[in-house]
């Protein structure tokens, strides 16, 4: 184990023990891949956030962490996510600042502390990263923290990306993660409504990535519009859903893997492999089983498929 | 031991289903090993219950012991 892994888990441990356990899952699934992922990500967060980087981060991510199972439980109780318009996650989150900055940060960690987010990430490198063709242009809808496309600037030296989101919290915090990974120069941070189907260049990308925004939005089949318009035909894109998982702003309930897969289909992307995980433990007599999904697609390059 | 203490220590025996739990205002989740942050939850969902009182996501994330606990409840049903 590393020493910033070590020091993760210490702090943890010390300050945030409600939350060791799902921690300690994670990386005993697979513990040379958690400390390699976690030694990357802890490596970038180091430099992007300075003083304090770690203490700071690990409070977002306990936050964020329980407040996801709190609202599962809400919503367990409800039958329905809290919110269903982009104007009430806007108010409560979105156009909160500070809200939003912990709220990324906290995010960036679950991609490789909560167990079934770690599998996502594997399947992110295996199946959709290590095919991509050399010298690669990738467009990242709604980049949040920037981890992933980060990531995938630091396992493909010869790609390049363009990343589009709404919130200006977003667009600073993913620069700053790919300064500290030193993919700057291939990577360029708009603020953007990716959504704005006019305003994206057509089939400009060879590949895409979007990952966790499908459930945020209130019509979806939106963001598969603009995902088949900007891949170039045989482009690749990887894209991530919430299902049945509740988060304040989560507003598109998303029941049955077959509906993200449907909404894919419907605009011109063939499905060639999906992943659905849950976590290893969810609520005690839990009605709802919340997962997350990943697709790999390609924009279809044939008449009829 | 207060009150708000007694009645909470009986809701921590019963969502943990340890009779041995003796609570404290300085008892944190490293004290108790079941208690994670599933567990947690559930237990703030049975005090809210217990105490006919309601929290929000922000409160019950950050409490650090059983005092902040105690401090919590006592707040809300003053209020």
């Amino acid at each position: 184990m590393s020493a910033l892994v070590e020091r993760l888990i210490a702090d943890v441990a010390a300050r945030h023990p409600r939350n060791l356990r799902g921690v300690q899952e994670a990386r005993e699934l697979d513990p040379a891949r958690f400390d390699a992922t976690a030694e990357r990500y802890l490596g970038w967060l180091q430099q992007a956030r300075g003083e304090g980087w770690l203490e700071r981060s690990v409070d977002a991510f306990a936050q964020f962490s329980g407040e996801v199972i709190y609202e599962q439980a809400r919503y367990e109780a409800a039958g329905r996510y809290l919110h269903t318009s982009f104007a009430e996650a806007h108010d409560e989150v979105y156009s909160q600042t500070h809200v939003m900055d912990d709220y990324l940060w906290g995010v960036y960690l679950t991609n490789f502390l909560w167990s079934h987010h770690m599998d996502i990430m594997r399947f992110f490198q295996d199946r959709f990263l290590a095919p991509l063709p050399n010298g690669a242009h990738l467009v990242e809808i709604a980049p949040g923290h920037g981890g992933w496309g980060v990531w995938a600037l630091h396992a493909r030296p010869d790609a390049t990306l363009e990343g589009y989101d709404i919130s200006p919290s977003s667009i600073a915090i993913a620069s700053s993660i790919a300064k500290a990974a030193g993919v700057d120069a291939r990577a360029t941070y708009t603020l953007r409504n990716a959504l704005d189907l006019a305003a994206m260049p057509e089939a400009s990308a060879d590949a895409l990535i979007c990952s966790f925004l499908v459930e945020h939005l209130e019509q979806p089949e939106l963001l598969f519009a603009v995902i088949g318009r900007i891949l170039k035909p045989g482009g690749t894109a990887f894209i991530t859903g919430a299902l049945t998982a509740a988060q304040i702003d989560h507003i598109y309930e998303f029941r049955r893997e077959s509906e993200l897969v449907l909404l894919a289909e419907a605009h011109g992307l063939r499905v060639r492999e999906t992943l659905s995980v849950a976590p290893r433990r969810i609520l005690p007599k839990a009605k709802l089983l919340p997962r997350s999904m990943a697709m790999a697609v390609t924009r279809r390059a044939h008449d009829d498929w | 031991m207060s009150d708000t203490l007694a009645r909470l220590t009986e809701v921590f025996h019963d969502v943990f289903d340890d009779d041995d739990i003796v609570l404290t205002r300085d008892t944190t989740a490293a004290d108790i090993e079941a208690w994670d942050s599933l567990m947690h939850v559930t237990l703030m969902l049975r005090v809210e219950g217990a105490f006919k009182v309601r929290f929000n996501a922000g409160d019950v994330t950050g409490l650090k012991n059983v005092g902040q606990l105690v401090d919590l409840i006592t707040a809300r049903t003053k209020g």
